[in-house]
């Protein structure tokens, strides 16, 4: 089956590497401010012929490194959170575009062999690609996709392509039934 | 209509749920690799078993601490201490029940208490064991052999029952452990 988002899989990677990073930052911290936390108790009471004022500047140290590493924990967990949330936006945002490009096609009455080459041709690629991924004939994608811009009356993949970027910039029209309005008489080709 | 839609889905999506952050990954392998290691192969008087005990003291702390201000899955309140809904959940799962759970399910969230708690046990009579004023009592030797005893009946249960789950639900827990996704079905029951 054909991919719709094949662009952009690595969309979000770049931050779980810097939200793994920081996971490690953490623990070495983490590790460091025990290690410090034990030698201060240990010297504390057990006694050691480090000065009081050694002492108390360990002790500072440790509480600073403490501080430190729960602010990147609180960070981290605002960096995952924020993660979740772009992960959610896009997902809707995928779904609904989903939903528009279904009604479109359904309103023009696609066959599903159609509507796969049509989504190809949304996604930019040219007919020889379409047949090498489909493995049919150029010939048999030229038909398709002739009968597709027929049936959406449009004159080629540019117009085609226009009437979802129309979709996309009215902003408007989200509650009413899809295949109502978006028959393709509309803005894409009056506005020419 | 399914599959229409199955056109339309990201690569992303097979992947499942992000559910483990990448600290609660590290804690986790990183004291299952410190276990492993202080557990068999190094030598029980020596610098390095104190070293990765310390360790292992720290990395606890950090889930413990990271249980109260960590995201959602890894938060306490997500799988809190809870025999009853454990016993329900053991019903369920006789029923024949598979609801995903995001977090810990009531029985594992038993289990990484139980874990949690033993660690520590370990931790402190170790470094008891250290000090001038417990060294050379018996009874801290014993409890801190006693606990790691039990630590490995409680790790046969911890890996039996992941498998378990694993081969109930399907869903690939180890695999969840080591990516941080769960392979959930979105539309499925889910906790």
């Amino acid at each position: 089956m054909i991919g719709w988002n094949t662009a952009n899989p690595r969309l979000g990677e770049r931050e779980a590497r810097r939200a793994a990073l920081m996971a490690l930052m953490i623990v070495v911290q983490a590790l460091c401010a025990v290690f410090f936390i034990g030698d201060v108790l240990l010297d504390a009471t057990e006694g050691s012929a480090d000065s009081r004022w050694h002492l108390a500047f360990e002790t500072v140290a440790a509480i600073v490194l403490c501080i430190g590493t729960l602010y990147f924990m609180v960070e981290l967990r605002r960096l995952w959170v924020r993660m979740a949330q772009v992960n959610a936006g896009l997902r809707a945002a995928r779904g609904e575009m989903f939903q528009v490009i279904d009604a479109f096609f359904a309103s023009w009455g696609l066959t599903p062999a159609e509507r796969d080459v049509a989504l190809l041709i949304l996604k930019g690629l040219d007919n020889e690609s379409i047949a090498q991924i489909r493995g049919t004939a150029a010939g048999t994608v030229r038909a398709q996709s002739a009968a597709i811009y027929a049936k959406a009356n449009v004159d080629g993949r540019a117009q085609l392509l226009s009437l979802f970027m129309e979709e996309l910039l009215a902003g408007d029209s989200g509650d009413s039934d899809p295949s109502e309005q978006f028959k393709p008489s509309v803005a894409a080709r009056s506005a020419r | 209509m399914a599959d229409q839609s199955s056109i339309f889905r990201g690569r992303s999506e097979p992947r499942g749920i992000r559910v483990w952050d990448p600290l609660v990954r590290i804690v986790h392998w990183g004291i299952a690799l410190s276990v492993l290691l202080n557990g068999s192969v190094n030598d029980p008087d020596g610098v390095v078993h104190e070293r990765i005990g310390y360790a292992v003291l720290g990395l606890v702390v950090l889930r413990l601490i990271w249980g109260f201000i960590g995201p959602s899955t890894a938060r306490f309140s997500a799988f809190p201490p809870n025999p009853v809904a454990a016993l329900r959940h053991l019903k369920a799962i006789l029923r024949g029940d598979t609801t995903v759970h995001l977090s810990h399910n009531p029985l594992g969230a038993l289990m990484a208490y139980n874990l949690w708690l033993t660690l520590l046990v370990i931790c402190v009579t170790g470094i008891m064991m250290g000090t001038i004023r417990f060294f050379g009592a018996d009874w801290v030797e014993e409890l801190h052999e006693a606990a790691f005893d039990w630590l490995m009946i409680s790790l046969v249960l911890h890996v039996g029952g992941v498998f378990l789950d694993q081969w109930r639900t399907g869903v690939r827990l180890v695999r969840a452990m080591v990516t941080g996704y769960k392979n959930v079905d979105r539309n499925g029951p889910l906790k």
